[in-house]
């Protein structure tokens, strides 16, 4: 399927001089999967541009791929920057050639996964979070099979799936019925933490991979500092309203934030002992979907549904308009550009 | 003759779904022959040449006057629909050819772009210019197409891309928007479809009996017995339109297709008449006028129509009753991804069909998160255009939870999200539309009663009962029951708890319909609906003082229990959350069957349906791929036996 191209110029930044700064003249580059069609209903025609957009050395996000408004996630092959997964309602739509063309590597029998991983440490695999359980390819998206081995026969709602960046095959999955470890590549799985609805996002600190963050539906917002074997509740923070996003700033160690839409944004910088609500000079806080930090930046994202992205760069203080006018971010990525 | 109706609510609703195809009307129907008519004659057509000679004189008026509607002025009206009419005539092939590239420079996305875009490219293989099906062909590589969400949505994606592939073998992933070659797609969608057949004919199908999305069944599936190649898929298509036919026909009064729904809107919830249904009633059988623009999708099933003949038996199922009867079928609920212990929900249709009524009825729970119908007293009208004839209540629930339970989705954005998704009354008090975990029904014959435990907290904590503009003689008794007459049915209607009455419809945007709503604001609640024709008494007095004299026992608490002796003599002993009971023995939901009942009959897991009527049968068999007409030896007295 060939691509389609074009380019989104992100609004500019109105409340924060020197905002664009934080641009790709550094380490990464940045990916989102956004959504942009507002009240977008199965068979009516696109009129705006939807599904992958990578930040240009100008600051500019630059749509590439398909017109797709349904791409919640993406995952690269580290060897290869020109490899990526997508999770979309399709199913896993892939590249391999940096999306000049793509494939929906699986069937009619694994459809609208949310989640995406490939496993840094053997690339050949890579996992899918699917809504009746996890699929697992090990030859980059050539052939899909189920690995549910330890998952419940109900329960098994799989939203978020993370492979543990310094050992093949040791992978968690989030849940309906819980928190999920493998330590054979998805060959079995054994219940590490229990939830009463979904876990809704998993995130492995990139200053210590034995500290992992998890946000609930219902049980608030989880920290696992032994690498994901024990989880307990984090304190300060609501289990009335679910929690959808969170995030380690990558430039600071002890800084966190983490999302809902009920709560708008809080952040710690003290590794989770005190939270403070930072949504002052947002519009409105209600829909808050997706946290990020820019690895090289210590930039701060944030993203309202249907409402585009924010960008703080004294970590939530004060906030300004991203891009992505009217959109939701699905998810954001950050890739090395050291590796390609 | 009537004259011009003016637009309808659910016009509108068929525009919007018109305007996901790319469909524009220059003005909405006018001249549409049988929309605008007098009403079709009920009496049946026995001889089959007869028959096929009205049935395609239909499909003629339907391509006439969807050809009569292209402006050649305007490229517009020469939509995806138009060109297919005008491929099956024969007429403006030069201008079809130049539309078609036009249209394929910005393809549509998904299933409802798809089956039109295949119907395009079936219709115009020998007629379109190289260039118009080069472009067609190449559509189908630029744009990703979308799956969707839904069991409609993959009928029609997968029978597309089947179909397309089909057509176009031996060709490279690079040409296919899913990077998957002719062959790989083929097998992909095939085995999905079969897949979805097994479903249906084995646990139930899961979208049964929706007042629209019968549309997106009816079109793949004939789309499949015309245009496969392959002959078992062939024949797949046709078994499926028989079966949904037959299911159709045995659900329908005169034509009009009633509750309980799977799937149905905010208007046929209460004008039962106007959906898509009416459409294949009017085509397939003649007995009741089709619904404006003939339900937009229904252009592209007159398309291919000529391929089909509707078997006898089930043109005698919908046409030709003389007894009352009780049909049981098993369906099955949407997927549930989560929240719940399985991954289909059964679900046990009750469905009571008689001269002047039908009284309908699932056992309650959640089918399908938004649009369901659970139960309902339908009446017959001379003319059902315009009338909302129909009574029920329901629990008008709100839950992202239960939407979660169906949707990959997060909880917070889908209440608001589905009222702007077609679905406008979701999240409102006063809605007609959807259905309840905290409802239980049972239906014997022409009763209903449902039971309602709500807890504290729940998003809403009443119900809504529903009182059509249409109904005659309204009159709350001391007794407790409230009286009215609807066409030639008698109604009685018992609230288990207190009530007001409400009249405003805040999601509608004609909001004042004439319609009255029974609100009740208890948690511990029910509804005890009784229903009998007119001509069983001497007055509608008589009627009441025989409601009024049958022995009734209500207790609310702790836990919602009716024990009634109903107008047939039966008694129905309920308490929610308990299997009913019927004359002291217990309803086994588990010995349910597939279809059950004079006209259908198939056992569960069976993939093998048995379709009779009088001395006619056809068995649909799904494992030998088989269909067999038989004439069966005439017996006395039998259902539905007048011929």
């Amino acid at each position: 399927m060939p691509a389609l191209t074009a380019v989104f110029v992100a609004a500019l930044a109105s409340t924060a001089p020197g905002a664009r700064a934080a641009s790709a003249a550094t380490g990464h580059d940045m990916y989102l999967c956004a959504g942009v069609n507002r009240d977008y209903i199965v068979g009516a025609k696109l009129v705006t541009l939807s599904g992958l957009y990578r930040r240009t050395a100008k600051g500019e996000y630059e749509h590439f791929g398909p017109n797709y408004p349904q791409i919640f996630a993406i995952s690269f092959d580290p060897r290869n920057h020109k490899v990526f997964y997508t999770a979309t309602i399709n199913g896993c739509v892939q590249t391999s050639d940096g999306g000049e063309t793509w494939r929906i590597s699986t069937s009619w029998d694994m459809t609208e996964p949310k989640d995406v991983c490939v496993d840094g440490n053997a690339p050949d695999n890579v996992y899918l979070a699917l809504p009746d359980g996890i699929a697992v390819s090990n030859d980059r998206g050539g052939t899909w099979v189920r690995r549910e081995k330890g998952l419940p026969a109900r329960g098994k709602y799989t939203q978020t799936i993370k492979v543990d960046r310094t050992r093949a095959g040791r992978v968690l999955a989030g849940c309906e019925s819980g928190i999920y470890l493998s330590e054979n590549g998805a060959e079995s799985w054994r219940k590490v933490a229990s939830a009463t609805a979904t876990v809704t996002q998993l995130q492995q600190s990139p200053h210590d991979p034995k500290l992992w963050l998890a946000t609930t539906q219902n049980e608030g917002v989880l920290v696992s500092r032994d690498g994901g074997r024990n989880w307990k509740r984090i304190g300060g923070l609501s289990t009335e309203h679910a929690w959808y996003s969170v995030t380690f700033d990558p430039t600071h160690e002890s800084r966190w934030a983490v999302c809902g839409w009920q709560y708008g944004i809080f952040t710690s910088e003290d590794g989770g002992k005190t939270w403070t609500a930072r949504n002052q000079g947002l519009p409105d806080y209600h829909g808050a979907f997706r946290v990020s930090v820019d690895p090289d930046s210590g930039r701060l994202y944030f993203n309202l549904w249907r409402r585009g992205f924010y960008a703080s760069d004294d970590f939530g203080r004060s906030w300004h308009f991203e891009g992505i006018e009217g959109g939701t971010v699905y998810n954001f990525a950050y890739i090395s550009k050291g590796a390609k | 003759m009537m004259t011009t109706r003016p637009a309808s609510p659910a016009t509108i609703l068929t525009a919007a779904a018109l305007g996901l195809a790319g469909i524009v009307f220059p003005s909405v129907a006018s001249a549409q022959p049988s929309y605008t008519g007098p009403v079709p004659s009920r009496a049946v057509i026995g001889r089959a040449d007869y028959r096929r000679e009205a049935y395609v004189k239909r499909i003629d008026e339907v391509l006439n006057w969807r050809s009569g509607r292209v402006d050649r002025s305007n490229p517009a009206t020469l939509d995806m629909a138009a060109i297919c009419v005008k491929l099956v005539q024969g007429e403006d092939l030069d201008l079809c050819s130049a539309r078609v590239i036009e249209l394929m420079k910005d393809p549509g996305t998904g299933p409802f772009w798809m089956f039109p875009a295949v119907a395009v490219a079936y219709l115009g293989k020998d007629k379109l210019s190289p260039e118009a099906r080069a472009s067609l062909r190449a559509a189908w590589s630029k744009v990703l197409q979308m799956r969707g969400d839904t069991e409609n949505h993959w009928a029609m994606y997968y029978t597309s891309l089947y179909l397309m592939s089909e057509l176009y073998p031996n060709e490279a992933g690079a040409t296919w928007y899913s990077g998957k070659s002719s062959e790989e797609n083929l097998a992909e969608s095939k085995g999905y479809l079969i897949h979805w057949m097994d479903l249906a004919t084995t646990l139930g199908q899961g979208e049964f009996n929706p007042t629209h999305y019968i549309g997106e069944y009816m079109i793949p599936m004939l789309f499949l017995a015309t245009w496969a190649k392959d002959p078992e898929m062939r024949i797949r298509g046709h078994m499926m339109v028989d079966w949904l036919m037959a299911d159709h026909a045995a659900s329908t009064l005169n034509g009009v297709l009633r509750g309980a729904n799977a799937r149905t809107d905010d208007t046929s919830v209460t004008e039962r008449w106007n959906a898509l249904a009416s459409f294949f009633s009017w085509l397939m059988f003649g007995n009741t006028p089709p619904p404006a623009n003939y339900g937009g999708w229904g252009i592209y099933f007159a398309a291919v129509a000529k391929n089909y003949t509707l078997p006898e038996v089930i043109y005698r199922i919908a046409m030709d009753r003389d007894h009352d009867y009780t049909q049981r079928d098993l369906k099955r609920s949407r997927r549930r991804w989560r929240y719940s212990d399985v991954d289909y929900a059964p679900v046990y249709k009750t469905n009571y069909m008689r001269h002047d009524y039908a009284v309908g009825s699932y056992e309650g729970g959640i089918t399908d998160p938004i649009q369901a119908h659970v139960w309902d007293v339908t009446w017959d009208v001379p003319d059902p255009r315009g009338v909302n004839n129909t009574m029920f209540s329901l629990h008008p629930i709100s839950s992202a939870q239960d939407m979660q339970m169906y949707f990959a989705e997060v909880p917070d954005w889908m209440q608001l999200g589905v009222t702007r998704e077609g679905k406008p009354s979701y999240d409102s008090a006063d809605k007609m539309l959807g259905s309840s975990r905290f409802e239980q029904v049972l239906q014997d014959k022409d009763t209903v009663i449902a039971l309602y435990d709500i807890p504290p907290g729940t998003r809403f904590e009443h119900i809504n009962g529903y009182f059509s503009k249409d109904l005659k003689n309204l009159t709350e008794d001391p007794s407790g029951w409230i009286f009215a007459q609807g066409g030639n049915t008698y109604l009685a209607y018992r609230p288990l708890a207190p009530y007001v009455w409400g009249t405003t419809w805040s999601w509608a945007k004609d909001k004042d319909k004439g319609d009255r709503r029974l609100i009740s604001p208890h948690l511990k609640n029910g509804t005890i609906v009784q229903a009998a024709s007119a001509s069983e008494f001497k007055s509608f007095a008589d009627f009441q003082a025989a409601i009024r004299a049958l022995p009734l026992s209500i207790k609310l608490e702790p836990t919602p229990t009716v024990t009634f002796k109903s107008l047939r003599g039966n008694l129905l002993r309920f308490t929610y959350g308990e299997n009913p009971s019927i004359n002291g023995t217990r309803v086994d939901y588990s010995k349910w069957k597939l279809f059950e009942g004079p006209y259908l009959n198939a056992e569960k897991g069976s993939r093998r349906l048995v379709i009779t009527h009088g001395e006619l049968e056809r068995i649909l068999d799904f494992n030998t791929l088989s269909i067999v007409d038989r004439v069966l030896p005439e017996k006395a007295g039998d259902a539905g036996s007048s011929r």
